[in-house]
């Protein structure tokens, strides 16, 4: 009984820093030559959100613009953060302290369109990284 | 066994508490963390920054205004409507600093005037610089356009909830014509549900 007391404690906090997992969904994006690879860094939230279609084009003053569709596949309510990231052609990333984290509101089994502006003209690459809200920091002081 | 068992765990749980309680928990957060409170919190200001910078960036009206030339801005600070404290400066510093990086505009300072006017003189009087090499006044470039804009709030109280909404709105403007050549708006809504206990 005891054992089993501790066996379960054990699964319970095992659980519980699963639920604490700050990994998400990274979508990579070549703007060059149009190509994407999609990372889905974990299964919870591949299961709720989906990304449908990305296109590419250009701002009129040259600069990269991308625009990401993402579909909710759950029902609920989702709450999100996003963001964008630019990389030059080295694959080093541009500016990455000035780049933030979006929120998102998603509505059951809809779809929005999240765009991102390149911060220099020098960025070829782009890369989404889409994150459940409770992954952001929120302790407490 | 139990009459050792939980004096034993009591006192090392009661080691384990009284030792977190002797220094405080400092860490280094994330900039864009989860809100804590329903005020406007630095990933807000952040956001907003990015938001009316791409905007600003991306829009066809701005190059249209400026012929596709990189037209030399300057900054009017931002009236603060709200009920807030709120660094307005600060925001307009962020947002000219993206703007700069972008290499897309030029900026000119005027809050600095009065030291580029005591350095000036400095060359001219103190007879530390070769002359040739001095700056002469009347030789900076003048501001096309400038950009401001504004902070408003509205607070609504509902029972044990309390809903704040808040709207940055910037406006470039173009000091020729007297025509806004662009504007956007933030909106940022926060609700705050106070315990029942």
């Amino acid at each position: 009984m005891k054992l089993a007391c501790i066996l379960a404690f054990a699964c319970a906090c095992t659980v519980a820093a699963g639920c604490r997992t700050t990994a998400g969904t990274s979508v990579v994006m070549n703007h060059q030559t149009g190509g994407s690879v999609i990372y889905e860094g974990n299964t919870r939230l591949h299961n709720e959100v989906a990304v449908t279609a990305i296109t590419y084009d250009k701002v009129p003053a040259g600069l990269n613009r991308v625009n990401i569709q993402l579909t909710s596949l759950v029902q609920r309510q989702l709450r999100l953060q996003y963001r964008i990231a630019w990389f030059n052609a080295e694959g080093m990333e541009i500016d990455g302290d000035a780049r933030t984290y979006r929120p998102l509101i998603l509505q059951g089994l809809d779809s929005v369109t999240v765009t991102g502006v390149a911060n220099h003209p020098s960025a070829v690459t782009s890369r989404l990284r889409l994150r459940e809200l409770r992954a952001a920091d929120h302790r407490r002081w | 066994m139990k009459t050792v068992f939980i004096p034993v765990a009591g006192a090392v749980l009661l080691m384990t508490f009284t030792g977190c309680a002797t220094a405080p928990r400092v860490y280094e957060s994330e900039l864009d963390r989860a809100p804590m409170t329903s005020r406007i919190e630095p990933q807000d200001i952040r956001r907003t920054v990015e938001k009316m910078a791409e905007s600003l960036i991306s829009d066809a009206g701005v190059l249209e205004a400026t012929g596709g030339k990189r037209p030399v801005l300057d900054i009017e600070p931002m009236k603060n409507r709200s009920q807030m404290i709120v660094d307005m400066k600060s925001i307009t510093d962020s947002v000219r600093t993206r703007l700069i990086r972008s290499r897309l505009f030029r900026f000119v300072d005027r809050s600095t005037s009065g030291a580029d006017i005591t350095i000036m003189d400095e060359q001219a009087q103190l007879g530390l610089t070769d002359r040739r090499k001095a700056i002469r006044g009347g030789q900076q470039s003048a501001a096309e356009m400038y950009l401001t804009g504004s902070l408003t709030d509205m607070v609504t109280h509902a029972g044990r909830a309390t809903d704040h909404y808040y709207k940055f709105t910037m406006i470039l403007k173009d000091l020729r014509s007297g025509e806004i050549v662009w504007t956007d708006e933030q909106e940022i809504r926060k609700v705050a549900i106070r315990p029942v206990f």
